[in-house]
C-alpha cells in the first residue's frame, strides 16, 4: 500500500487548494535502495500517463515484498488543468512545461514547477510521460537531447519502447521539467505515447513493462528483468517530415503507425465545401511512420505525420 | 502611406489570415527605419490599440511632409486571435512570439513567423509593443535582453522611466526581441498596460515615448519635449510584496505611486467570509511599478513590485 502524500499545496482564491499529489512505495524491510518519480500531466490534455501511473500502482500493491527502493508516483501535475481538459496552467494560460525550473518569486505556474523540482529533488529517475496532444498520435517514444545522449540511451532502451529519437539541442527546452531535472542530476526520460484526450490500454501495458524492467535493472524491484523490445534508434537513419501543403481536411489513408514505402499514400488533404481533394500527402521515404495527425483540420504547414527511415 | 499584406495565410474555412502592414516615408530614403510590431496575443488590446493611433498620426505627419525615415507599422501579427478572444493561435495554441525566427517549411505558426520575420529583418531600429506575460499591469518600461547585440543607448530616447536590462532566459531565444537583435537590428520592448484592456494614460505615454524616439533618431521632423531620464534598473533587485493567503485582492495604491516605508499598500480579504486575510505593508520606500490586476489572487503571487534607488539600481551598464 502506498502512502498518499501532498507535496505541493498553494491555496486558490476561493475555498480551494491547488494541490500536488503522490503516492509513495517504498521498501518494507530494507533500506531503500534507489529512487525513481513516475510522472504525468504536466499537460492537462495528456492522460495516457494517467493509465501508466494506475497500472504501476495496482503492480505495487500486488508486488509489495518486490519493493527495493523509493517508488513515487506523481499521476496529475498540473491537476487543475486535468480536471478541466486544460492543457496549459488554467487562468495563466501558460504552458507549465516551459517554466522549469520555476522559482518561489515568480507566478503560480512557477512557483509549480519550482513545487515539482523540490518534490522530486533527489531521485536518481525520473518519468515523464507524455501523449504529444491532441493533433498527433505516437508511437511509444523516448526523446532525448543530444548532450544527454550517453547517459539517457542505455536508460531508455531498459523501457520497452519502440523509437528512441536523439535530437539536437534546443535552447528553449531549457526550460522543460526533463531538462531541469537532469541538471540537478536525477535522470529524466520524456516519453511520448498515444494522442491527447485518449486513452491507449495497449501503450499503457508496454510502457508498465518497461518500467518494471528499468526498476530491475536499478535494483529498486526485486524481479527478473522482462524480455523488452530493443527500440529503433534515431542516430541510424533520419527523420523526414510530412507538412500540409494547404488548408483543409486531413483523411489518412492509413489507421495507425506502421512501416510505409517512399511514395506511398498517407493521405488525403480534402475541402469539406467544394468536394475537392485539395491534395494528396505522399510519404517522402521508406521508414516507419512513428507520428500521424489525429486532428483533421489543417493549416498550411500542419504536421502530418513524422517517418523514420533510412538516410538518402 | 502603403497599406499592404505582410503575410497572408489561407485557412480551412475562415476568410484567409492578413497580417498588414504601414508603411510610412520615401521608398528610397537614405533615413533611418523602424519597425513596430503590435499585438502579437489576442489579449495585447493595449499594444494594438497604441499601433493602430501610432498609424493615424503617422498619416496625418506623412501628409504633413514631415516623416523623414522609413517606419513600418504591424499593428496586429495576429489578428485570427483577436477576432475570437483567444490569447494564442486559434487552432494549436501556439504563442507566435515564441517562434521566432520561423521556420519556412515548419509547423504553421513558424511559417507565419518566417514570413514575418523576413520583412523585419534589415530594420535599423525594432520596436516591439508587447503586454505582460502574467495578471499583471505595470508601468510602460523598456524591456532590453542581453543578447550580446542590443543597444541601449538608443533605448533611453524614448525617455521612460524605467528600463529593465537583463540577461534573457533561454524561453526568450525563440522570441522575437532576441531573434531580431540577432539580425542586427537594434530591437527593444515596450511593455506596459494590463492584457485585455485599454488603458487612456499608459497608451498616451507609449505614444508619447515612441514619437519622441522617432524625432530624436531623426525619422520624424518635429520637435519633441524631453522624456525622463531613464533609470537603468536589474529587475531581479525590484523588491516584491507576495501573497501569503489566496483571496480578493483591495489595492490602495496606483502603479507609479511613490511609498514610504511601512506604508498600507492593500489587503487580501477571504473570498467566502469576508474576513481580512492579510495587510499588505510595503518594506521598502520605492516607485510601485506593478502590480496584480485581477480581483482573485493566488497564495505566493506577486502583488507588488517596488522600484527602490538602493536596490534596483546597482547594474553594470558598460557596454
Amino acid at each position: 500500500m502506498g502512502m498518499i502524500e501532498e507535496v505541493v499545496t498553494i491555496e486558490l482564491p476561493v475555498g480551494e487548494n491547488f494541490r500536488i499529489q503522490r503516492c509513495r512505495y517504498t521498501s518494507i524491510n530494507e533500506k531503500p535502495t534507489k529512487r525513481i518519480s513516475v510522472v504525468s500531466g504536466i499537460h492537462g490534455d495528456e492522460l495516457e500517463g494517467q493509465y501508466v501511473c494506475f497500472l504501476l500502482g495496482q503492480w505495487l500493491r500486488e508486488h509489495p515484498e518486490a519493493i527495493m527502493g523509493t517508488i513515487d508516483i506523481y499521476p496529475a501535475i498540473n491537476s487543475l488543468g486535468i480536471d478541466s481538459i486544460t492543457r496549459s496552467v488554467p487562468f495563466y494560460d501558460v504552458d507549465l512545461n516551459r517554466t522549469f525550473p520555476g522559482s518561489k518569486n515568480d507566478f503560480l505556474p512557477a512557483q509549480i514547477a519550482d513545487g515539482v523540482v523540490n518534490a522530486m529533488r533527489g531521485s536518481d529517475f525520473a518519468i515523464d510521460i507524455h501523449s504529444s496532444n491532441i493533433f498527433l498520435r505516437e508511437i511509444p517514444q523516448v526523446r532525448i537531447a543530444k548532450a544527454q545522449e550517453d547517459v539517457l540511451v542505455p536508460l531508455a532502451n531498459l523501457l520497452n519502447i519502440d523509437f528512441v529519437w536523439v535530437h539536437d539541442a534546443v535552447t528553449v527546452l531549457e526550460s522543460t521539467f526533463a531538462h531541469a531535472m537532469n541538471t540537478i542530476g536525477t535522470k529524466t526520460l520524456v516519453v511520448e505515447m498515444g494522442v491527447g484526450m485518449r486513452l491507449g490500454k495497449a501503450y499503457g501495458h508496454q510502457l508498465l513493462d518497461g518500467l518494471l524492467n528499468l526498476m530491475a535493472h536499478e535494483g529498486i524491484l526485486d524481479i527478473e528483468p522482462l524480455a523488452v523490445r530493443f527500440p529503433i534508434q534515431s542516430n541510424v537513419g533520419e527523420v523526414a517530415y510530412l507538412n500540409a501543403t494547404c488548408p483543409g481536411l486531413f483523411v489518412p489513408v492509413i489507421e495507425h503507425c506502421q512501416v510505409i514505402e517512399k511514395g506511398s499514400l498517407v493521405g488525403h488533404i480534402v475541402s469539406a465545401l467544394s468536394g475537392e481533394v485539395l491534395d494528396e500527402v505522399i510519404a517522402p521515404i521508406t521508414g516507419i511512420l512513428f507520428t500521424i495527425r489525429a486532428y483533421p483540420i489543417v493549416y498550411e504547414g500542419s504536421l502530418l505525420g513524422r517517418i523514420f527511415g533510412e538516410k538518402q | 502611406m502603403k497599406r499592404f499584406d505582410i503575410v497572408t495565410l489561407e485557412s480551412p474555412n475562415r476568410a484567409p489570415l492578413r497580417i498588414e502592414g504601414f508603411l510610412f516615408g520615401e521608398e528610397n530614403t537614405t533615413g533611418p527605419s523602424v519597425a513596430i510590431v503590435g499585438a502579437m496575443s489576442g489579449d495585447h488590446i493595449n499594444q494594438l490599440y497604441v499601433a493602430s493611433g501610432l498609424v493615424e498620426y503617422l498619416r496625418t505627419k506623412e501628409e504633413e511632409g514631415l516623416i523623414i525615415g522609413r517606419i513600418l507599422v504591424i499593428p496586429a501579427v495576429n489578428p485570427y486571435a483577436l477576432n475570437m478572444g483567444e490569447k494564442n493561435w486559434p487552432l494549436d495554441k501556439t504563442d507566435l512570439n515564441m517562434m521566432f525566427p520561423g521556420y519556412a517549411q515548419g509547423e504553421t505558426t513558424q511559417r507565419i513567423a518566417s514570413r514575418l520575420f523576413g520583412e523585419l529583418k534589415g530594420y535599423d531600429y525594432g520596436i516591439i509593443l508587447e503586454g505582460r506575460r502574467d495578471q499583471g499591469m505595470c508601468l510602460p518600461y523598456v524591456k532590453l535582453m542581453q543578447s550580446g547585440y542590443e543597444d541601449l543607448e538608443c533605448t533611453k530616447d524614448l525617455g521612460l522611466g524605467f528600463i529593465h536590462y537583463r540577461p534573457h532566459d533561454p524561453v526568450e531565444t525563440a522570441m522575437l526581441q532576441y531573434n531580431w537583435q540577432l539580425w542586427e537590428t537594434k530591437a527593444f520592448s515596450i511593455v506596459f498596460g494590463k492584457n485585455g484592456a485599454i488603458d487612456q494614460s499608459t497608451s498616451n505615454e507609449v505614444h508619447t515615448a515612441i514619437v519622441r524616439f522617432l524625432s530624436k533618431r531623426e525619422m520624424l521632423n518635429i520637435p519633441v519635449f524631453e522624456g525622463r531620464k531613464s533609470n537603468i534598473v536589474d529587475p531581479n533587485r525590484i523588491t516584491l510584496v507576495k501573497a501569503s493567503r489566496a483571496g480578493i485582492l483591495i489595492s490602495k495604491v496606483q502603479c507609479g505611486t511613490h511609498i514610504q516605508k511601512g506604508a498600507v499598500l492593500g489587503k487580501i480579504i477571504d473570498a467566502l467570509s469576508g474576513e481580512r486575510l492579510e495587510k499588505m505593508i510595503s518594506p521598502c520606500e520605492g516607485i510601485v511599478t506593478c502590480q496584480y490586476a485581477h480581483p482573485l489572487i493566488f497564495q505566493n503571487s506577486i502583488v507588488f513590485r517596488i522600484a527602490s534607488v538602493e536596490l534596483c539600481c546597482q547594474i553594470d551598464t558598460k557596454k
